[in-house]
């Protein structure tokens, strides 16, 4: 009897295992090509090194090896200083995909799937038939073990082919090494800028890289903290899902609503428990299970109305900001940048039931190129992000920020900025949105937008004053040109060719001046780091000036100031002085000292002076409006004495030099 | 209607070649006002008049377009300003040097002195032969005054002109421009005055000047000069001072037409400009280097039109150029209007060795007849 075809298809139909689905799609977990498959590989093992270390508590040393191994292949070996892995977890972790400790936690870490280094493994077998080689040591054992195993595609089980002990020269650790076809090359997609990006947001760690040619690349350890491994919290009800609420009420576990909602949630009180069932009409006492249709709408409407505590960050790891300011310090010091913007860190938000927070540095000048974009680093949970740049949300909210506003250029208002700048960018969250399983893009979401853009901007205002700052710097420094090595020396000349005396040249220099300026200088002595200020009056009169000076709070009492200010305010990082009256060409200073090794830049005070008009003041601002502060009566009788009408007739005049530049471009001869 | 030294007696053609002390005077006097003005306790500063085209001022006396009234201010308040009052003085004190121990310097070694000026270097030879105009300007002398002269950069004349040299040894040397030199004609040394260059005589009847040299070359073979009675005069490119200075002799002392032939570019007008009008630069002695009563032959837009020449097309920098002229003063008259406008809506430029495309002789024989017949130079 002939077979039915529905029998003959289903004579066909058998399960598929995930090694080989996943074998089938390579491009999902990026080893589409040579050089993204070395790149993914190298990412794994440097992101389960760091995992493991930190979870371990121990400062990270990775060693990251890409040796030649034949024609089209390459032998990568990550090597680690972690806690080292049990020989019976040994075959599941690196030769089955989908098994890992991660995936049903919610919180932050770099590895989510579990699938990343298994795959890696996968990808080895398939292009070069080569087994891992893992080498293993747990502290509490003697020797290492060391394993090479395949990962059986069908079965998604991981198969040992050699088992050996080694006497290995470390307390801890784990090594992998795997042999694949690939391809080295630098470039923005390449290991080395992984190494890069992961120095910079992991300051805590030393990376090794070793490239096929021989040349090692090392980022020092930049600091000695390790981060705190993010703890475990519920979700929180904010942006909470009907679906995601309906299987949480089903899973076994609280006995009432009102338990439920005060244990299965975070930011939710036991007051703010009964305040929610008020809300939706239920008394608290239902069986969690039995909350259905209307009822479980009217739940839910009632936990994303009443007023909660803010989601905790104990399941975030941010970077902070002293540490992307030394992250970017240790990797971009030979750039020499003229500007570090004060790092932000924002204050973590939730989406979807999960924490997460926003984190930007900003970098100015130096060695960046100027006529070129700037460069975007992004980061999910402390990895960096090397592909799919235009798909992310992390550039889409970089593009649409008018930087224009902000002092960088940008065609249109729109699109990458271009200038010599370095923006980093870090999202952290127990469930980052990527668009894909390869986690390579963070998918659009009006919350995390928000927070992008609200971020970018504070970076973004930091850059703008700092440019206005320089500019005027730049101004002031073609007026001391013209005082300190010109002027005199036209003296000479002239009194020279007439054969009279040089004269006395301060009522020119402060015509020329015509400013109160600030010098500010920042400087590691014996005695600690000190900051002083010099104000000098280039103007044709005396003047009676307020200095005012405001630091970072959390430094400002470590400061000792000289002379004594005439007032403080702690609270706000504020000290202020009376200064004695400065005749023309008169200076004065004061100072501040801290403890050795503070970190203070020469950007971290802002001095305000009062007594003098905006257009006539340099190196400081003008004192805000808003500050409400007193002036003592000297301050103020010498301001109003000095307003007289500035010289006339001198602006009016053609500049010739400036009209001449015309002429040139012009003619002839 | 010799145009020559009536109110600007003081920096007319060839002033008082006077003695250092004389000429040296006025550059003392400007060291005095800077010091007084630094005694005084005043940001030192210098009144200059602009040399720009909106400050061309046309004298009718003269016929030529020279400075107006416009001051600019040039004041140690600003860098740039401060920096050129800085080297007016380094210049200044090179000057009375190199009078002390007589000697004279090129232009170019000029800008390599400044070297040891410290801040007062010149950072190319534009700003420091900037400077040495604007020292002719504020002390009413000539550049060769203050002992600075260009390169001999020797543009060429070729023709029946007999002229007396006095060569650097003081030799008398005299030869006619046609029988008694090379085939590359005689060079003009920079100094073309009378002390060095006397008239003897001339059969020509007029002057041409030309643009480029591949032009002068094919007049010289085709024996131009001879059979239409002419002088070749190369002006390689913007014509030198010398070379203007020269052309103005030959018109006002042998009373020779001068006609100026040029490609048919933006760029040849100013040529052109600068011949017979004054160049914008050199404002303030046009009256000594201008040719006012200079002819411009060709090739005009017409031309490449009507002689249906090889032409390229305007660049955007040709169109700037043109449009630029529409704005100064010196092309200000019906026909320059026309002729830039024409050429602005043809779009079209050509060379003047585009002529080829008839044959050699064309130029010779059909294009420059017919252009002189137009302009009644011949008949």
């Amino acid at each position: 009897m002939p077979r039915t075809l529905a029998e003959e298809l289903a004579s066909k139909q058998r399960e598929i295992s995930v090694a080989e689905f996943f074998e089938r799609n390579r491009q999902i977990l990026g080893f589409d090509n040579p050089l993204r498959a070395l790149l993914t590989t190298v990412k794994e093992g440097v992101d389960n090194a760091l995992d493991a270390c930190e979870e371990a508590r121990v400062l990270p040393d990775v060693l990251v090896e890409i040796a030649k191994a034949g024609p089209d292949r390459l032998q990568v070996t990550v090597t680690d200083n972690g806690p080292g892995i049990l020989k019976r977890e040994v075959p599941n972790v690196f030769g089955r995909l989908l098994y890992g400790s991660r995936f049903h936690a919610n919180r932050q870490s770099r590895g989510q799937q579990g699938i990343g280094i298994s795959a890696a493994v996968l990808y080895a077998g398939l292009t070069t038939a080569r087994p891992a080689h893992v080498i293993s040591k747990v502290r509490e054992e003697e020797a290492a073990h060391v394993l090479d195993l395949l990962l059986d595609t069908q079965k998604n089980l991981p198969k040992v082919v050699a088992d050996d002990l080694l006497l290995w020269d470390r307390e801890s650790g784990t090594s992998i090494s795997l042999v694949l076809k690939a391809k080295y090359q630098r470039g923005r997609q390449s290991p080395y800028e992984y190494l890069r990006g992961s120095a910079i947001v992991n300051p805590h760690a030393r990376l090794v890289l070793v490239e096929p040619d021989g040349t090692r690349i090392t980022y020092e350890r930049a600091s000695t903290e390790i981060p705190p491994v993010p703890k475990e919290v519920p979700p929180h009800p904010y942006g909470l899902e009907l679906g995601e609420l309906a299987y949480r009420l089903k899973l076994p576990g609280p006995k009432t609503l009102g338990e439920f909602l005060a244990k299965q949630f975070a930011g939710v009180s036991s007051r703010a428990a009964s305040e929610i069932v008020g809300k939706a009409g239920l008394t608290g006492k239902e069986a969690p299970g039995s909350v259905q249709g209307e009822r479980l709408e009217a739940l839910l409407a009632a936990m994303h109305e009443v007023k909660l505590l803010p989601p905790s960050a104990e399941s975030l790891s941010p970077i902070g900001p002293v540490l992307i300011k030394r992250g970017l310090r240790n990797v971009l010091g030979e750039v020499r940048p003229e500007f570090y913007a004060p790092p932000v860190s924002r204050p973590p938000k939730v989406r979807g039931g999960f924490p997460f927070l926003v984190e930007v540095g900003l970098v100015y000048g130096g060695g960046l190129p100027a006529d070129q974009p700037i460069q975007l680093l992004r980061f999910a949970n402390r990895v960096p992000l090397l592909f799919q740049q235009g798909a992310c949300a992390i550039t889409t909210a970089v593009q649409t920020l008018d930087w224009r506003r902000y002092g960088l250029e940008q065609k249109g208002g729109a699109g990458l900025p271009i200038g010599p700048a370095l923006l980093l960018v870090h999202l952290a969250s127990a469930k980052v949105p990527f668009t894909s399983e390869a986690k390579e893009a963070v998918a659009e979401d009006p919350e995390i937008d928000r927070e992008l853009t609200l971020a970018l901007q504070v970076a973004a205002r930091h850059l703008k004053t700092h440019l206005a700052r320089r500019n005027r710097r730049a101004f002031a420094q073609e007026k001391f040109d013209i005082i300190l090595k010109i002027l005199p020396k036209l003296a000479t000349k002239t009194s020279d060719l007439v054969g009279k005396p040089v004269p006395d040249l301060t009522p020119v220099i402060t015509r020329i001046m015509d400013v109160v300026n600030l010098e500010e200088k920042v400087e590691a002595t014996p005695e600690g780091v000190r900051l002083d200020a010099e104000i000098t009056n280039y103007t044709p009169r005396a003047r009676v000036l307020e200095l005012f000076v405001e630091l970072p709070a959390e430094l400002f009492p470590l400061g000792r100031f000289e002379p004594a200010p005439d007032g403080t305010d702690a609270e706000l990082g504020r000290a202020w002085w009376t200064l004695e009256k400065l005749p023309p060409s008169g200076r004065t200073k004061v100072s501040a000292t801290f403890p050795a090794k503070t970190e203070l830049e020469a950007s971290d005070p802002s001095w305000f002076v009062a007594g003098v008009d905006e257009g006539h003041l340099l190196g400081a601002e003008p004192l805000p409006g808003d500050w409400d502060v007193r002036l003592p009566r000297a301050v103020i009788e010498a301001a109003e004495a000095g307003l007289e009408a500035p010289p006339a007739g001198a602006e009016a005049e053609v500049d010739y030099d400036a009209a001449e530049t015309s002429a040139r471009s012009e003619d002839d001869e | 209607m010799p145009p020559k030294r009536a109110r600007a007696a003081k920096t007319t053609s060839k002033p008082a070649r006077t003695e250092p002390p004389e000429a040296l005077k006025p550059t003392q006097r400007l060291a005095g006002e800077i010091y007084d003005q630094l005694d005084r306790g005043e940001i030192p500063r210098m009144r200059l008049p602009l040399r720009t085209k909106q400050n061309l001022q046309f004298q009718m006396r003269e016929g030529v377009w020279r400075l107006g009234r416009a001051l600019g201010t040039r004041s140690a308040r600003k860098l740039d300003g401060a920096l050129m009052l800085l080297r007016t003085f380094y210049l200044v004190d090179f000057i009375n040097e190199m009078a002390r121990d007589s000697k004279t310097s090129t232009l170019r070694e000029l800008y390599y002195i400044s070297e040891g000026w410290e801040e007062g270097k010149f950072h190319s030879e534009d700003e420091s032969n900037l400077l040495i105009e604007d020292l002719e300007v504020l002390c009413e002398r000539l550049r060769e005054d203050f002992r600075l002269h260009p390169e001999e950069n020797g543009a060429s004349v070729i023709g029946d002109l007999t002229i007396k040299e006095t060569n650097r040894k003081g030799v008398v040397k005299k030869f006619n421009c046609r029988d008694d030199v090379g085939d590359g004609g005689y060079a003009l040394p920079f100094n073309v005055e009378k002390e060095k260059i006397e008239f003897v005589g001339t059969n020509a009847k007029f002057v041409i000047a030309i643009e480029c040299g591949g032009m002068v070359d094919r007049l010289a073979e085709n024996g131009f000069d001879e059979k239409h009675d002419a002088i070749l005069l190369h002006l390689k490119g913007q014509p030198a001072r010398s070379t203007r200075r020269f052309l103005k002799r030959i018109n006002e002392e042998l009373k020779l037409p001068v006609v100026v032939f040029t490609d048919g570019d933006p760029w040849s007008f100013r040529i052109f400009a600068s011949v017979a009008y004054g160049a914008i630069k050199t404002a303030h002695i046009s009256h000594y280097l201008a040719t006012p009563q200079a002819e411009f032959l060709g090739v005009t837009a017409s031309d490449i039109e009507n002689y249906k020449l090889p032409s390229d097309k305007l660049s955007d920098q040709d169109v700037k150029a043109l449009q630029a002229e529409l704005t100064d003063p010196r092309f200000s008259t019906q026909e320059w209007r026309s002729e830039i406008e024409l050429m602005l809506k043809n779009g079209k430029k050509a060379e003047q060795q585009s002529l080829a495309k008839y044959g050699l002789n064309y130029v010779t024989d059909h294009y420059l007849p017919e252009k002189l017949a137009e302009m009644g130079i011949e008949s």
